[in-house]
């Protein structure tokens, strides 16, 4: 049996790490803020979609990268990993801030929902949460990796994210229509 | 937007593709052309000879569209392809390639090429992708001529 010093420590280490992932996501939003030639994905003007999952494949691809240092110039290299890191970082908060819109308009929408489908609404919220946890971690390995090296992960959280906004927009649409068939029957 | 305008705009679009865009040499070029038919102030689109065929409002709409659409094919571009684009668009030009080179590095032009409402990962990526292939252009001219 787990002693409850052992699960204080468990839960201490757990809390750490979620407020530096926490810090650290901050952090890399002033610096994009600071480095980026376009203002920062805002949802009160910009697209607020999604970037399409063939960009998001471009953005990690490997092929770059061969290609850069096949030039066998080392300042392009440095140039490109520098360059390639802060548009992934900025595809990365674009998920982030899309997910979280996105969440949004689903508690808007299910609040007005009379009868919820509690499966339903747990698979969204663990696919929400799952998605979270990807975008901090893909932060912090962009960071220490590259973005050419955290290709696969990053095309899992693109992959999920479309998915949690299909999954979303299909539900909104299941409960507009049953809002009318609602509206129609009493009418 | 009403089907027999979507139909008048597809018309459009069409025209201009074939008789202005399919004469350019490259996507880059007509990302360039496509980028100056746009006013600076106002954000619409002109272009006399679309609008003297169809209207003003129609000619703007089709524009907007071929722009968008020639943006997305070079931001889904590799590095290697974009490197391409740059050189046919250079040996294009009436100007020297060095000449273009430095200028393009130093004012960065194509930054207005972007069009409006566009993702901003997606215009993110190009404006990084040129600036690495103007780059990669630099570092080949300088490595040629320390070869001589």
């Amino acid at each position: 049996m787990i002693s409850i010093t052992l699960a204080i420590f468990m839960c201490s280490v757990v809390m750490l790490s979620l407020a530096l992932l926490a810090t650290r996501g901050s952090s890399v939003q002033r610096e994009l803020a600071f480095r980026t030639d376009l203002p920062l994905y805002d949802e009160s003007s910009g697209d607020p979609s999604l970037c399409p999952p063939e960009f998001a494949a471009r953005i990690f691809s490997p092929v770059d990268s061969t290609f850069v240092t096949a030039e066998n110039s080392r300042e392009l290299v440095r140039l490109f990993q520098h360059e390639r890191r802060v548009v992934a970082l900025v595809w990365v908060h674009q998920t982030k801030t899309a997910i979280h819109r996105i969440m949004r308009e689903h508690t808007r929408v299910t609040r007005q929902s009379a009868d919820l489908n509690l499966l339903t609404e747990a698979k969204l919220l663990s696919h929400f949460v799952q998605l979270l946890a990807i975008c901090d971690l893909l932060i912090l390995a962009i960071q220490t990796a590259g973005a050419a090296r955290v290709g696969a992960l990053a095309t899992y959280a693109a992959s999920l994210s479309q998915s949690f906004a299909d999954a979303q927009h299909a539900l909104a649409i299941t409960n507009a229509a049953r809002d009318l068939r609602g509206a129609s029957t009493a009418h | 937007m009403t089907t027999a305008k979507l139909v008048t705009v597809q018309a459009a679009y069409e025209d201009f593709l074939q008789r202005s865009l399919s004469k350019l040499s490259c996507d880059f070029a007509r990302l360039i052309y496509l980028a100056s038919t746009r006013d600076y102030n106002t954000g619409s689109y002109h272009h006399d000879g679309l609008a003297s065929r169809f209207s003003p409002e129609v000619a703007a709409t089709a524009l907007e569209m071929v722009h968008r659409q020639v943006f997305l094919q070079l931001s889904a571009c590799s590095l290697e392809e974009l490197v391409e684009q740059l050189r046919i668009y250079f040996d294009s030009s009436h100007d020297g390639a060095g000449e273009i080179l430095r200028m393009w590095q130093k004012l960065e032009p194509y930054r207005i090429a972007i069009p409006v409402e566009v993702n901003p990962a997606v215009a993110r990526l190009f404006l990084s992708n040129v600036r690495l292939a103007l780059a990669i252009w630099r570092s080949r001219q300088d490595q040629s001529l320390r070869g001589r």
